[in-house]
């Protein structure tokens, strides 16, 4: 599923020639161990070509599609759609939002007067991925027959994408064929999953929170109680397999 | 090859039995202690040298092996009570420590005595191996000794095996499942020890291996359990932190 080794150094080559490899590991950040096995391997992990782009101001999303698996990247410039913009929130971000909504004007702060760093009605919206950042943007894009679409496109088996959007990944190829088969924006699975950030996959800057102010309250109230309802249910699944956990340990520890 | 084999199981559940008395001496889960203390002694007395001596003690005539088959029932025993309830396997505990399960016992113990006692007695032979040359009788009666001996490790092991796959499976610390997939492993190649005991003789050579095999396995398994409970006491958190933020 990676990139092939050998269209790899060509790339690089391009980006940055006549540079060793020493050099380009402590300018980008990639451990030259990771580099050599990748190479040695003759797959590159597409995180080492957005940390070389990145290193040398390229963009990512570009870089990419100099590869066949990613070309059509390049040509794709179709804006985020609103449902997905609002899937990467975090979902204390949204409940913050419901706060300042719901809260009577003038009683938003917590009291305290010293601090005015803060302002309320504004707060920064924190950056993708969030915790359920992949299954959320999926859920946001999905029709009802997007899953089934994908494997049939991919081969990946559906209970394995199911296994990936749980554990909040996605591999860099199956969130680009998951945007094709959906028919939205190529890129924005490479945000979801954190690979590139919205700027660089060419979302608008603000557009995350304009989107946000455009939902309306009953709309804002239904998601914020959805994602809350999922949240509560992985605490609940974690919290019973940590009492099992203590259960053996007190029995066989 | 078959020599070192007894001494690794000796050494692994010596060093366990010696890691557990810090918190048996503080009277966490003594049981734990008392379980390889036993599993030490089995391994003492699977080697033919200590064999030897203490089976002379107990008048040279292969006492000590029975006692050694019956110190292993009590040690599967033990684990295997432990296991289920740690587990959460209700249905497999009562298999064990229920009603059916210490009847099962009672008859296995019953029956491998009772073999031994109709067998010629012969001299001091560690693991039984010349027990079947002393007469015909003898040679006859082996394989029904062998057959109890194996038969309640098999049985509990069959037991526990449906709760120890069920915990690989569940999203539980790594090193916890790993222990359970050993112990499965444990349990797997203790009927695969059974099994042998009627396989053909060209299988025999690897009889040895899959037995002490099953020993380490349930053993090393035990261990990466507490493992894990060191790991997570000594990283502060519960290890589920995956939803913050």
């Amino acid at each position: 599923m990676p990139l092939p080794a050998k269209a790899f150094q060509r790339w690089l080559n391009g980006v940055a020639p006549d540079t060793s490899t020493a050099d380009i590991c402590r300018v980008s950040g990639v451990k030259r161990t990771t580099l050599a096995q990748q190479l040695v391997r003759g797959k590159v992990a597409e995180t080492t070509v957005v940390s070389i782009s990145r290193a040398y101001n390229l963009n990512p999303v570009a870089a990419l599609a100099t590869f066949d698996t990613y070309s059509d990247l390049a040509s794709s410039s179709l804006p985020p759609s609103d449902k997905e913009l609002v899937s990467q929130i975090a979902t204390v971000d949204l409940l913050r939002a419901v706060i300042v909504r719901t809260a009577p004007t003038g009683s938003t702060g917590t009291g305290s007067t010293g601090t005015e760093s803060m302002d309320p009605r504004q707060p920064e919206l924190s950056p993708p991925p969030h915790a359920t950042s992949v299954k959320n943007w999926v859920d946001a894009i999905d029709d009802g027959e997007l899953r089934h679409r994908v494997s049939t496109a991919t081969g990946v088996a559906p209970q394995n994408y199911s296994a990936q959007l749980t554990a909040n990944r996605l591999a860099p190829e199956l969130a680009v064929a998951t945007s094709r088969a959906a028919g939205v924006g190529l890129a924005g699975g490479l945000v979801a999953t954190g690979l590139v950030t919205e700027a660089e996959a060419g979302w608008p800057r603000g557009a995350r929170q304009a989107a946000l102010d455009r939902l309306s309250d009953g709309d804002l109230a239904a998601l914020s109680g959805e994602r809350l309802q999922a949240l509560g249910k992985t605490l609940r699944r974690q919290e019973q397999d940590q009492e099992q956990t203590e259960r053996i340990w007190e029995n066989l520890v | 090859m078959s020599e070192i084999l007894p001494w690794i199981t000796l050494v692994v559940c010596a060093g366990a039995a010696l890691a557990r008395l810090p918190s048996a001496v503080r009277g966490v889960n003594p049981t734990l202690f008392f379980i390889f203390l036993l599993a030490t002694a089995a391994g003492i007395l699977s080697i033919e040298q200590f064999y030897v001596v203490i089976d002379g003690a107990l008048g040279g005539i292969n006492i000590a092996h029975v006692v050694l088959r019956l110190i292993v029932f009590a040690t599967i025993y033990l684990i295997a009570v432990r296991v289920t309830k740690g587990f959460g396997a209700p249905d497999a505990h009562r298999m064990i420590a229920g009603r059916p399960g210490l009847a099962m016992l009672g008859i296995f113990a019953a029956a491998l005595v009772t073999v031994f006692l109709l067998m010629d007695p012969g001299a001091s032979s560690v693991r039984f191996r010349d027990a079947g040359a002393v007469s015909a009788r003898n040679e006859a009666l082996l394989p029904y000794y062998w057959a109890a001996a194996r038969g309640y490790l098999a049985y509990v092991s069959l037991a526990l095996l449906p709760a120890l796959l069920r915990s690989v499976k569940e999203s539980l610390p790594p090193l916890v499942r790993t222990g359970a997939a050993l112990m499965a492993a444990g349990a797997v190649a203790t009927v695969a020890g059974l099994c042998l005991e009627f396989a053909p003789t060209q299988l025999l050579v690897v009889a040895p291996a899959v037995n002490n095999g099953a020993v380490v396995f349930y053993t090393s398994g035990l261990i990466l359990i507490w493992l894990a409970r060191v790991k997570a006491a000594s990283g502060g958190g519960h290890g589920t932190s995956s939803t913050e933020r």
